[in-house]
């Protein structure tokens, strides 16, 4: 039963990291990415990359992905999304453009480091001895990399004064331009960040899951999941909805088949959609 | 012109793009029909075609996005493939009961949709389109990952419709079925209804519009055209595995909608050919395959925002200023 709520809180707490991503590019933008999960397999082949093939310190390899990462999720904000929206295309459009992307960044993976599963060895060296297991260890500093990062993400959000202009952008435009804040650059850089927390998840989901083009494609799925859960577009309510997900998860392997565990989870997605259109922290979703 | 209305020759007159596009097409037709590949890719277009002017009568006219159209049609597939196989049900008759099927799944889907907007109702697509391939990959019923094989041909009155040249006269009549039911429905009450609903929901419910039950009733039409296609795709192919069921499917509709262009008629038959032309004529690229398909999405949003319909469109007014004011001018000179 231990392993099981540890699995789940691990798991929640990467659709929790990545929900996040959601949540900020909605705050920011009111849009909607499909790319984040391949977001994370990117950052997951840029973090082995790194760590494995160039031997780079980990702590360095992680600055380095989220680094390359935020740059990317920046660009494809400022040039792709941004050059779209101007041309007046509805937001649907900026889905099929995410859509498009995720399967370059897929393709392009692809090229660049094959299509075979590959591995690499757990990230940090740390000798957890309180859980005998070494899977569990793994995913116990996992964990603490994740809930780090949102600690992180909080701080960034709540007390810094780009984190507060980032704020006020997300509330309101218009006055956030009158008062001198770079609107566009807050955009970019929720978007960057999203991608950022992607890569983040990647590198540390990487040696438990083996890295591969398609590693992402569910996980983002999922991680938008329990951003919805949650109440879109709230930071921590994408953290709760990520965990509640993977308790769900994590239970109805247990007690029913890990062959239904997709199905169980998106047919709760839906029951949540349809009884608590507002997510557990009540964000208006519905006309 | 309107008083030849009802003469042939008056009937031609007034639809003259029509008639001649119909002629093009069965020339295209006639000439594809006489090798067996270029048949099964006919028969593709026209069951694509099916497909996604559900989805454009969903999307297009009523607004409402759907990213798990592979779920509907992956239903229609599953539901035709079992009953003809497994309890001996005419082909002809399934695949009806498949696409009925889908519509009861579209219906039940539409009611908590309905009540979405957006994202979420992109979302909740997605989910449905997702636990449909889940339930589908994992169900023993459904053959599981390796699905069903050796299903069974459609005939009618004992005429078996076992090749491809064969198959295209049933695809056929229910592509033009389709596109009249379409026509039909757009310009009428309904069709008028979705296009409120579309531009303006709150202002549509102040006109008397019960919303909610038109947009059930586009999903209920597309999910009942996307069974039709399923069931079409199954007894033409005769196997089917979760694999075509992905949301790669459900985003190809989506492509080829919006590459041909939405609310038109002819947009779904042009995306459905050029998407699918596409495909065929890249396969020898098979890796660079999706590369080149996703930088021809990219390309079609930044260029084409209104579709292949839409360059029609322009270039055909672009053209019409032109020589109106080439008029003009003489007419001052």
């Amino acid at each position: 039963m231990l392993t099981l709520i540890v699995g789940a809180l691990m798991q929640g707490s990467v659709y929790g990291l990545v929900g996040m991503g959601y949540g900020l590019i909605y705050k920011a933008s009111g849009l909607m990415t499909l790319a984040q999960g391949d977001m994370i397999m990117i950052g997951a082949f840029l973090g082995m990359t790194f760590y494995k093939y160039m031997g780079l310190p980990f702590g360095l390899s992680l600055a380095l992905v989220m680094i390359i990462m935020f740059t990317l999720g920046f660009l494809i904000e400022r040039i792709l999304v941004t050059s779209l929206l101007a041309k007046g295309a509805a937001q649907v459009y900026v889905i099929l453009c995410t859509i498009a992307i995720s399967m370059i960044l897929q393709n392009g993976a692809m090229f660049a480091w094959g299509s075979n599963v590959m591995q690499f060895q757990a990230i940090l060296d740390l000798s957890i001895s309180i859980i005998a297991n070494n899977d569990q260890a793994d995913r116990l500093q996992e964990q603490a990399v994740g809930i780090f990062f949102m600690l992180l993400l909080h701080f960034f959000m709540q007390h810094t004064k780009f984190g507060t202009s980032m704020r006020a952008a997300a509330q309101d435009e218009t006055a956030a331009e009158a008062l001198g804040i770079n609107v566009p650059l807050t955009k970019g850089t929720a978007w960057g960040l999203a991608s950022m927390l992607a890569g983040v998840a990647g590198v540390i989901l990487g040696p438990s899951y083996g890295v591969y083009t398609a590693m992402g494609a569910l996980i983002g799925q999922k991680a938008f999941a329990a951003s919805v859960a949650g109440g879109y577009g709230n930071m921590y309510g994408a953290i709760v909805g990520g965990i509640f997900l993977g308790f769900v998860e994590a239970f109805s392997v247990y007690f029913v088949s890990s062959l239904y565990k997709d199905f169980i989870a998106f047919g709760i997605l839906i029951l949540v959609m349809i009884f608590m259109p507002n997510g557990l922290f009540n964000e208006q979703v519905m006309e | 012109m309107e008083k030849n209305q009802n003469t042939l020759s008056g009937f031609f007159r007034n639809n003259r793009a029509t008639v001649i596009g119909v002629l093009i097409l069965a020339c295209a037709a006639a000439y594809m029909l006489q090798t067996r590949y270029l048949s099964m890719v006919l028969d593709f277009i026209c069951i694509y075609t099916i497909a996604v002017t559900g989805l454009d009568l969903l999307f297009g006219y009523t607004g409402q996005v759907s990213f798990g159209q592979a779920g509907f049609y992956a239903i229609g597939a599953y539901t035709s493939a079992l009953l003809s196989k497994n309890m001996g049900i005419p082909a002809i008759v399934t695949i009806f009961l498949g696409a009925i099927l889908a519509m009861i799944f579209g219906i039940i889907v539409a009611f908590p949709a309905s009540r979405l907007v957006k994202h979420f109702l992109s979302l909740l697509t997605i989910a449905f389109g997702q636990m449909v391939y889940t339930f589908v990959n994992s169900n023993s019923m459904t053959g599981g990952p390796s699905g069903i094989g050796s299903i069974p041909k459609i005939s009618i009155f004992g005429f078996t419709l076992s090749g491809y040249q064969r198959y295209f006269w049933l695809v056929l009549v229910l592509v033009i079925a389709t596109i009249i039911m379409k026509n039909n429905i757009i310009n009428s009450r309904i069709g008028r209804a979705f296009i409120a609903v579309r531009e303006n929901p709150a202002a549509a419910a102040g006109m008397g519009i019960n919303v909610a039950k038109y947009k059930i009733m586009a999903f209920a039409i597309s999910a009942f055209l996307a069974g039709l296609a399923g069931a079409l795709y199954t007894h033409l192919v005769g196997f089917i595995s979760p694999d075509t069921f992905t949301k790669d499917q459900s985003n190809m509709f989506m492509t080829m909608l919006l590459f041909g262009g939405i609310a038109t008629i002819v947009g779904p038959m042009i995306g459905a050919t050029a998407i699918l032309a596409m495909q065929e004529l890249l396969q020898q690229f098979a890796a660079y395959q999706t590369l080149i398909y996703a930088v021809l999405i990219l390309i079609v949003l930044f260029l084409l925002p209104n579709g292949t319909v839409g360059l029609y469109t322009n270039v055909r007014a672009a053209i019409a200023k032109r020589f109106r004011k080439a008029r003009e001018g003489d007419e001052h000179v």
